[in-house]
């Protein structure tokens, strides 16, 4: 099953060349989708299982739709992909950056693990992020109500920073 | 702006400030600095003139990178060590890696470089709040963690005083100036913040009453370029004779009160045996201070041709409250006698 997480890992590499060589927004975001769903599956292998249904849930569903509703707004009509040699020696390079940075950093192949192990020092009757996310409705509850304070403030900026539509000071859509 | 969301925003960064003040957890520390960031991007934009949103975004694309260093430090000291503590850093990597961010944070040499372009979109009074509230945070935490590297916070250190002292003498935009001004001020400050921390909280503080009078100072003059600010002593003739003194205290002359600091920190270096160190940084203060000679030269010391008619602004009332500036200007000029009380004062 190491061979299992080998190629999530290495499906997450280049994921993540994906969107960094990408210079358009589509593109770029189904990366980001590879990337997410990928992180989810090693999340899920270590056990947060529920961290992982909201990533998907939230990250992917929520975020990730929003936003590529608003860049299909800002619509470019030939979106430069890896069909452009540009594009594609730029991926290459990152992931000629990863391979040579991986093989400087690592004494072998064989002595260490890249995977991270879990050690299980206690046993717990709930599971680690379950029980995170009751933590923070019950004795984090001042830090909840200031998270939502934050997110009611995070409102309130990108609201000023939007307003105005052609007058204001993000161009118009 | 509408006074509400002002009142919003400027409440979210006093909010931030005191939450990263207040935490002894990086994930805390690390909100208050994000909650400072986001604050105050819509009164960085506010006149939504396209310079302003570049500065805005660029302050934007800056602050979020160090914040996502910051992050990846702290997760690497709880990999390691398995807590969250600030003070608890014993491990080179993550320190050494909250060290740059914070100093990409604050806009130290060689993570300076959008200091000056930043504070040049703004109007004079964010660019204030820019130089002096944001910085409170991240010197709090650079305060509390224990540095792993000795040279790592020298180099930074003696590169910000020589950049901002380089920098700013070929400008005459004076938000540029006091951008390199306040990078060499905070290589100062960093110069000697693992010898006599209070030092460090000594110098941020005086930095902040001299900037203060000088941003305020401008503004009253209604000034943004050395070109103006030569036409403006008819303004309000007494702060045109007042502005050299704070240029000079900026400058670090005896017997202002920007001397001690740097008077303190050069001593407090010589007992650590770095007494070269000590001189080339008492050498770049020199850069800093021709630049401030020059705008005294052009403000006060030189009266540029002119017609008669505009000699005379000074007759008309004035609605700016200058009480602040008043205050300050006073603390800026004359409080280098009270040296050993401050000292007593501020160790911590």
């Amino acid at each position: 099953m190491m061979y299992m997480m080998y190629f999530l890992l290495f499906g997450l590499v280049l994921g993540l060349a994906a969107v960094a060589s990408n210079p358009s927004p589509y593109f770029a975001a189904l990366g980001l989708v590879v990337v997410a769903g990928i992180g989810c599956g090693v999340l899920i292998w270590h056990g947060g299982s529920f961290l992982s249904l909201i990533l998907f849930l939230i990250y992917l569903g929520g975020m990730l739709v929003v936003f590529a509703y608003s860049a299909a707004l800002a619509a470019e009509p030939y979106p430069e992909g890896w069909g452009s040699w540009p594009v594609l020696g730029l991926m290459l390079g990152y992931l000629l950056g990863v391979v040579s940075v991986g093989t400087l950093f690592s004494s072998s192949m064989y002595d260490e693990s890249w995977m991270v192990c879990d050690e299980f020092g206690e046993f717990y009757f709930v599971r680690g992020d379950m029980e995170g996310v009751a933590t923070l409705y019950s004795s984090g509850g001042f830090m909840l109500a200031m998270g939502v304070w934050v997110l009611l403030v995070t409102l309130f900026v990108v609201l000023e920073l939007t307003r105005g539509m052609s007058r204001g000071t993000l161009r118009a859509v | 702006m509408n006074p509400y969301i002002l009142t919003i925003l400027l409440f979210a960064m006093g909010l931030g400030t005191t939450i990263t003040f207040a935490s002894s957890h990086w994930l805390l520390a690390w909100m208050g600095l994000e909650i400072n960031t986001l604050a105050i991007l819509p009164l960085m934009c506010q006149s939504h003139h396209p310079r302003a949103v570049e500065a805005t975004i660029k302050y934007f694309l800056t602050q979020a990178t160090a914040a996502a260093m910051l992050l990846f430090a702290s997760i690497t000291n709880a990999w390691i060590t398995g807590q969250w503590n600030l003070e608890f850093m014993s491990y080179s990597l993550p320190t050494t890696l909250v060290t740059v961010a914070l100093a990409l944070k604050i806009g130290l040499a060689p993570l300076h470089a959008w200091m000056p372009e930043v504070l040049q979109g703004l109007d004079l009074t964010t660019g204030l709040i820019l130089s002096t509230w944001q910085k409170l945070a991240p010197f709090c935490l650079l305060l509390q963690i224990n540095p792993s590297n000795t040279s790592l916070l020298l180099i930074l250190g003696l590169a910000s005083t020589l950049v901002g002292g380089w920098g700013g003498l070929n400008q005459n935009q004076l938000r540029k100036i006091l951008a390199y001004s306040s990078i060499a001020h905070l290589g100062w400050m960093i110069l000697v913040l693992q010898f006599f921390p209070s030092l460090t909280l000594l110098t941020l503080l005086m930095y902040f009453v001299m900037t203060f009078s000088l941003f305020i100072s401008f503004k009253v003059n209604n000034s943004t370029t050395i070109n103006s600010l030569s036409m403006s002593w008819s303004k309000a003739p007494i702060i045109s004779s007042m502005v050299p003194f704070i240029l000079l205290s900026l400058g670090g002359l005896p017997p202002l009160s920007g001397f001690m600091p740097k008077w303190l920190i050069l001593q407090e270096l010589t007992k650590q045996s770095l007494a070269p160190l000590a001189t080339l940084a008492a050498l770049s203060a020199l850069l800093s201070l021709y630049f401030y000679l020059r705008i005294s030269y052009a403000m006060t010391l030189t009266m540029s041709p002119n017609i008669l008619l505009n000699a005379l602004p000074w007759r008309l009332p004035s609605n700016q409250h200058t009480l602040p500036l008043a205050i300050t200007t006073s603390l800026t000029i004359c409080l280098l006698p009270l040296t050993p009380a401050i000292i007593t004062l501020l160790t911590l």
